[in-house]
Formats: C-alpha cells, structure tokens, sequence
C-alpha cells in the first residue's frame, strides 16, 4: 500500500497536521503560559483548515470565530486573572508523569491499531458542496430544533454562571 | 483518506490527554481539555465526508460540540478565578478536597 | 430402697467442693483451710466406707450410672461411674490415705505460706482420682488420668522457687506426657475396633473375654499401648525417671501421689483393661518381663542412694514392678493385693521419712543417725513399715509378696528368682536405711524432737492396716480373690515361696544389720573391690545421662531447629502477609490523594486494561 496519490488534498493535509501536532506539542511543552495560548491557536487554525479540507466550511468559520477568537481571548483573561507565572519545569511527581506518558502512548497504539485493523467501507460522494451553510441552517430549524434551543438555554445558564461564579465576592 | 485523519485526531487527544494528566496549572488543563475536545470535532467532520453515509448531521453535532466547549471554557475560567480569588492559587496539587 | 452405690458418685464429689471452697477463698484462712481440705477427704472416706461395708456383706451385682455427654450423630459418649468390687476397694484406699495425709500435712506444711493452696491442690487431686478409679468409660477415665498428671505437676512443683522442683515438675510432665500418648493411642485405636464405638469398661471385658478375640495382632497393638500409658504412670522402665525426681515436691504429696495413689493408677489401668491383656500372651509376657525387669533394677539402684526420700522412691518404682510382674503372670488378684498393702506400709514409710525430714531438716541419711531414742513413735512406726515392705511375716506385705511369689513359681521360674532377688535387696535397703536413720550415734541436730500429734497419729493409723491389710488373703485362704475376681485362684499352697520369701528377708535384714549397725562387715567390702559398680547405682546406671544424650539434646536441637523455621520461615511468611496488606493499604492511601489528576490516570489505566483484555481475548 506504499503508492501514494500525492494530490492536493494531501499535501495540505500534511502541512496543516504537522502545524497541528507542533501546535499541541508545543502547548504541553512551553513554560510560559502566554505562549502556549499562541500555540493553541495554531492548533485551532489548523483544524479550521482541516474542516476546510473535509469540505465542512461553516463548521471551519464557527471554529475560527469561537475558538480562535473567543475561546483563545477568554484563556488569555484567565491567564491574567489567575496567575501567569512560569510553569515548574522540574517534575515533583516523576512516578506520575511516567505512568501518564505511557498510559497515553498505549491509548495510542490501540487507538491506532483499531484504525489499521478496522475496514472502512467506500464512501459515497458528499454532496453538499453548493449552499452547505443553508442546509445546515434547515437542518438546526427543523430536525434538531430542540436541541438547538435547549443549547441556547444552556448556553445562557453557563454565562449567567460563569459571571455569577467570577465576580467578586459582595458579602 | 479517512485513517490518516483518524490517526490525526488520535495523536491530538493523546497530546491532551497527557497534558490533562499532567500539566499542574489548571488553566493548561483547561487547553489540553480543548485539545481533546478538537480531536473529537475532527473525527466527527471526517466521518461526516468520509463515513458509509455522507450527512450533515456530523456538521450539526460539531457545532453542539463546539457551543458546549465555549460554555464549559466560560465556566471553568470563572471557575478557576474564583477559585484563585479564594485560594490565590491555581495549582492543581493543592486541591485535594476530595480526599476528605 | 436404693442401694448406697448409686450414691458413689458423691465420693469425688466431696472434695471438688472443697477443692472449690478453697480456690474461692483462696489464702484468707489458714486453719479453716486445713479444715475444709480434711472434711472433703473424710466425707470421701466414709461414704467410700459405707460402700465398702454394702458391697461385703451381699454379693452385690455392679452398678453403672451415668449420662450422655456428647452426642455427634450416631456416636454418644456416656459419661458415667461404676462401682465394682475393685473400684470399691481403690475407693477406700484413696480416701483413707488421702485423709491421712491431710491431718499429717497440717502438722508438716504448718509454717508454709501457701498452705491454702496445698490443701486445694490435694482436694483437687484426691477428687481427680478418685473419680479416674469411679469412671465407667476409658475417655473419661483418661480425662481423670490427665487431671491427676496435672495435680501431680502442680504439687511437684509446689516450692517452685527451688530450681530443682521447677525441674522435677517439668520431668515428671514430660515423661509421663510420652506414656499418655501411647494410652490416647491405644484409646482411639480401641474405639475403631470396638463393635458399637463403645469404650465403657463392662463392653470392653465383654467382648475380649470371647475366644475370638484372642492373639490378634490389633489386641496385642492395643494393649501394649495401654500398657505404655501404665508405664509412664507407674514409673516403670524406661520411662521410671521421673519418679525419684518427683520426690522435690512436699513430703506428704510424695506419700500421697507418688507412693499411695496415682502412681498405682497405671496397676488400676492394666487391671481394669484387664481382659485385653489376657486376650494377648505377647502384651502379657511383656507387662510381667518389664515389670520383674523393673523391680529389680529399682531395687539395685535403691541400694546406693543416700536421699531418704529417693531410697523410698525407687523402692516404690521396684513395688510396682512386683504388681506388674502379678498382673503379668495373670494374677490379677495378686497385683491388686500388693497394691493395696503397698499403698499402706508406703505411705507410712514417706510419712514417716516426712516426720524425720521434719525433725532434722535434711535427706541425707549419712547426716541422720540416733534418732530412735528421740522419735520413738516415728521410729516404731516405721519400723513397721520398713518390716512390711521387707516381707517379713506376718506383717501385710509379706501376704501380698508372697501370693506373686507363688503365682509366679507356678508361672515362670525366671520370674521367681528375679522376685526373690528384688526382695533381698528391698529388706537390705531398707535395713540400711533403718539403722543409718535410726540406730547409732547421732550426727547432727541435737535439738531434733518427736513431731506433734497430728503427725504421728497418722503414722499409728496407717500402721495399722500396714500390719493387719495382708490377713484378707492368705495362703490358705482366697478371699480377696474371691471377692475381686469372683473366682477363686487356686495357686495357693506353695510352702517353697512362703519359706524361700521370709528368708530371703530375713537375711537381707541381717546383711543390713551386720553392715550398717554392727559393722561386722565392712561397708565398702564391694564398693572398694568393685567402685565401678558403686558408681553405677549412685548414677542410677547411667540412665539419666543416656537420655539426656540420646532424647533430650537431639530434641532439643531440633526444637532449635524448628523455631528458626518458625522464626525465620513462617514468622517471614506471617510478616510477609501483613506487610504486603500494610504496603497495599498505603498505595491505597496514596492513590486516594484527593486530585483530580491522580484519579483520572487511575480511571484511564483501567480503561487500558480492560481493552487489553479485550482485545487480548479476540487473539488466543
């Protein structure tokens, strides 16, 4: 199976996992936290551009828009609400650290080995190239109209608690 | 197509996962949640192009996901500020509250 | 109108109540204690009386009572007593020594602090044997068995701070501990082969008195083991050891236990397992061989001893051997006659040696001397005894010497002459010891006195029946045998041993007399021609030391040897256990840290291993 259409697709494919990868790795080895935040952000440009890959443009926009945007800016407020000193670099829980880099490399392996073994059936052609944002639009205002509200009402609930949780304490 | 994205995906959750396991201030926690978080949204957009039956069911359950992860952002960073506020610190090692 | 028998079971009963009494009141009362001890054994003594005057008069039928004791599914153990003839006449013996030993103990153990505690001890003991001679079945018969091994041990080492005494107990534990084994044995084996799992004495004489039963290689099994328990019990060959050392305890308790009762427990035994011995030639021919071997070997080593209780000790273990040897040839009239004399005439002897030891405050008979004309209660007293246990007529041990003597002419010739031996060297012991304690010039202790009334009062009473107990059997007339048996022996008449025993005793008195008080012959006329053989009987022919070489010191090595085992091996292993539930407790507590880390990583490795299982599943 070494034959490789090297084709757009691919390519682009390449470049924006390796931003990605980098992009965590980074997020999980850098010290200072601001420039994590900027990692993560990569890692959340690079998913945008594999939503785009995949064809799935709106979701690509909505990623940008919350992820990139919102949900960088609020870490960024959280960094400097809380603390933004230096992480520790020596490890205080060496047993720990071992056991949870080798509990996610086996996570890994049988995750991987589960994609290799398994059989994916040839896909049928996607299409819904043309005017995915409005089929997507009939969709939330018609089968999932539901759960489209109560994600409302959920998100209302979190803001409200999330300022209610934050704010400095009255009496 | 679809394994390389699988695989992708796969190596993005574990980075989070070790983070999540390891990482001793909250708020790297708090990314490497959203790393895995992403994972799972990447796996879902692939299936939705490359699965037996192409839909845009996996676009709708993505953006729930992606709502869901800005409201549990939202509140676990008011979360953390309270919890800084009162403890004036956000070390995950010195919250052990659920050992009493 | 129910006969007086059915009542027996209060004759042990009299003294567990005061053994109770005393242990309740423990050392408030000195006097009163005496009291109490005395009035349990004399409640003893007359009912065993009254007993006694029921059982002669009528030829009464046995009587068995009892109850269930345990009950396992189809098996139940009776507990019960029986009053035969025998049991009636070792009822008697038991109680009226032990009665007398109490009076005489108030005079001897007077100045001890725990004087209390003694006289609980013996009432607990007096109440042990008297129910082991009352017991209906072999268990229960050993459960008293055992009671009296303990009361043994306790009295032996009554003055425990005397290291001897410590060491004479732990002997006379131990050793008899080998001969209670082989009876325990023999009991469990006894109880596999008996038809219905019944271990009462009346099934056991029932169904080995059938011809069947004879000459099996089981019943021969099964008496030798009994016969190992009468061993230790009885202090014979090997397992004699312990006895003379048993004489560290006080001198009444040496009277009572190891001269009077318990030490007869292992005649009793043979005697009343009875049938199983006749039932097997080979465990007879043993049980007379040990025995003739015994008493005269007790009776050599008797001849060089210095210790007047020891004298009297070993003179108990060669008695015993005689009753064996009468037991052996199939006398069993005999034996029980020798028995019952010797618990008299031996009595007296130890307490009159505890009267002496009383007044001079020593054993050693090389530092007596004279003593007759100070004590001279003492002195005729055991004079009486000394006669007796000699075999001169017509005192009660000549009878009773003389019916063995004569059952084993008839029997075996061998045995005979062994017996006419044993019986030179007794009268020339005891000679000995007379002249050397009583007559000649005195050596120490001019202040030496008679002891008080409550001592020599029993001296008197006992010599009584020392001299009168041999008249119930004599040659020419079987009544005793007559009486235990229900059939007369008809052995009687041999004017051979009736004349060979009372001179061998006589000379063996007059050898004692020309040494020891004449002095017409030197007294080391052997010993300086043959030291070797001097050496040998004050060591006690070595035996002592054979044993410590060959049992104790391997044993000992070996116990060494198991507890590094234990210590090393199952106390490791034992650590081991604990310290891995400690170990696992703390990762327990390590895990339990209360972060959210910790328990996210314990949650992600288990979801790991239960995929590997999983997966591993689908490959083998």
């Amino acid at each position: 199976m070494l034959h490789l259409d090297i084709t757009g697709e691919f390519v682009a494919f390449f470049l924006l996992s390796v931003v990605m990868i980098t992009g965590a790795v980074l997020t999980i080895s850098l010290t200072k936290v601001v420039h994590m935040v900027v990692s993560l952000a990569a890692v959340f440009l690079g998913l945008a551009g594999m939503f785009v890959l995949l064809q799935a443009e709106f979701v690509a926009f909505v990623q940008v828009l919350i992820y990139t945007g919102a949900i960088s800016i609020l870490m960024i407020f959280g960094i400097m609400m809380t603390e933004h000193r230096a992480e520790g670099t020596d490890p205080v829980k060496p047993l720990h650290e071992t056991l949870a880099a080798v509990a996610a490399l086996s996570l890994f392996g049988l995750l991987f080995f589960a994609i290799r073994a398994s059989d994916f059936p040839e896909p049928a052609p996607f299409p819904f190239g043309e005017d995915q944002t409005l089929e997507i639009g009939k969709l939330l205002y018609t089968g999932y109209l539901i759960p489209f509200e109560l994600l409302s009402v959920l998100l209302t609930v979190a803001f409200i608690g999330a300022i209610a949780l934050a704010r400095k304490e009255a009496g | 197509m679809l394994s390389s994205y699988l695989t992708l995906a796969a190596i993005l959750f574990c980075i989070g996962l070790y983070g999540a396991l390891v990482k001793r201030n909250a708020v790297v926690v708090l990314f490497s949640i959203e790393l895995m978080l992403n994972a799972v949204n990447l796996n879902l957009i692939a299936f939705a192009k490359y699965g037996a039956a192409p839909s845009l069911t996996g676009h709708i359950f993505t953006l729930f996901t992606i709502s869901v992860a800005a409201a549990e952002a939202a509140v676990g960073v008011a979360v953390l500020i309270a919890l800084f506020r009162s403890r004036g610190t956000v070390n995950i090692d010195e919250f052990d509250e659920m050992r009493r | 109108m129910q006969s007086i028998a059915s009542y027996a079971w209060l004759v042990p009963l009299f003294p567990f109540v005061a053994f109770a009494v005393l242990l309740a009141f423990g050392r408030g009362f000195r006097t009163s204690g005496i009291v109490v001890g005395s009035a349990g054994s004399a409640a003893s003594l007359i009912m065993s009386l009254l007993v006694l005057a029921e059982r002669l008069g009528t030829n009464a039928d046995d009587y068995n009572a009892g109850f269930e004791w345990i009950a396992i599914g189809e098996f139940t153990l009776r507990m019960g007593f029986e009053v035969t003839n025998l049991t009636t006449l070792m009822l008697v013996v038991v109680s009226l020594v032990s009665f007398l030993v109490n009076i005489f103990s108030a005079g001897y153990m007077r100045d001890d602090e725990r004087i209390t505690v003694f006289y609980a001890y013996v009432a607990l003991f007096v109440s042990a044997m008297l129910a082991l001679v009352l017991a209906d079945n072999l268990l229960t018969f050993y459960f008293f068995w055992e009671l009296v091994g303990v009361c043994s041990f306790l009295l032996i080492g009554f003055w425990y701070a005397k290291p001897e005494a410590k060491k004479a107990a732990k002997k006379a534990f131990v050793v008899t501990r080998i001969g209670d084994a082989g009876l325990l044995i023999g009991i469990l084996l006894l109880f596999w082969h008996m038809p219905n799992r019944s271990l009462a004495f009346t099934d056991i004489s029932n169904l080995f008195g059938q011809p069947g039963m004879a000459d099996s290689g089981m019943t021969t099994l099964i008496a030798l083991l009994l016969f190992l328990g009468a061993v230790g019990k009885s202090g014979q060959f090997p397992l004699h050891v312990w006895l003379p050392d048993a004489m560290e305890g006080p001198t009444p308790i040496s009277a009572l236990i190891h001269a009077a009762t318990m030490v007869a427990a292992g005649v009793f035994l043979v005697a009343r397992t009875y049938d199983i011995f006749l039932a097997s030639p080979a465990a007879m021919d043993t049980v007379a061989f040990i025995g003739a071997f015994t008493a005269l070997f007790a009776a050599t080593i008797a001849v060089a001893q210095n210790d007047i209780k020891r004298i009297l000790a070993y003179s108990t273990v060669s008695q015993l051997g005689y009753m064996m040897i009468a037991l052996g040839l199939g006398s069993l009239a005999g034996g029980i006659f020798h028995l019952f004399t010797h618990a008299f005439f031996k009595a007296l002897l130890f307490l009159g040696a505890g009267s002496v030891i009383h007044a001079v405050h020593t054993q050693d008979i090389r530092e007596m001397g004279g003593l007759g004309a100070r004590m001279k209660l003492t002195a005729w007293t055991f004079a009486i005894g000394a006669l007796a246990l000699a075999g001169i007529p017509p005192l009660s041990g000549f009878w009773s010497k003389d019916a063995i003597l004569t059952a084993a002419l008839a029997g075996h010739p061998a045995l005979f002459a062994v017996g006419l031996l044993t019986a030179l060297f007794t009268a020339f012991y005891m000679a000995r010891l007379f002249f050397l304690v009583f007559a000649g010039k005195p050596k120490t202790g001019a202040r030496a006195h008679e002891s008080p009334a409550v001592m020599t009062v029993p001296l008197v009473l006992l010599a009584v029946p020392a001299i009168a107990a041999g008249f119930v059997e004599m040659p020419w007339n079987g009544w005793l045998g007559e009486w235990l048996t229900g059939t007369a022996e008809e052995t009687h008449g041999g004017s051979l041993a009736f004349v060979a025993s009372t001179a061998v005793g006589l000379l063996g008195i007059y050898l004692g007399w020309a040494v020891y008080a004449k002095g017409s012959i030197r007294r080391d006329a052997v010993s300086s021609r043959m030291p070797w053989l001097l050496r040998a009987l004050e060591r006690k022919y070595y035996i002592d030391e054979a044993y410590q070489r060959v049992a104790v010191r391997p044993l000992l090595a070996l116990g060494r040897g198991l507890q590094a085992v234990d210590d090393y091996v199952v106390e490791g292993i034992v650590r081991f256990a604990g310290w891995s539930a400690i170990a696992f407790g703390r990762a327990g507590i390590r895990l339990q840290n209360g972060q959210a880390q910790t328990y996210g990583l314990t949650a992600v490795i288990g979801l790991l291993v239960l995929a590997a299982l999983f997966v591993g599943r689908r490959f083998w």
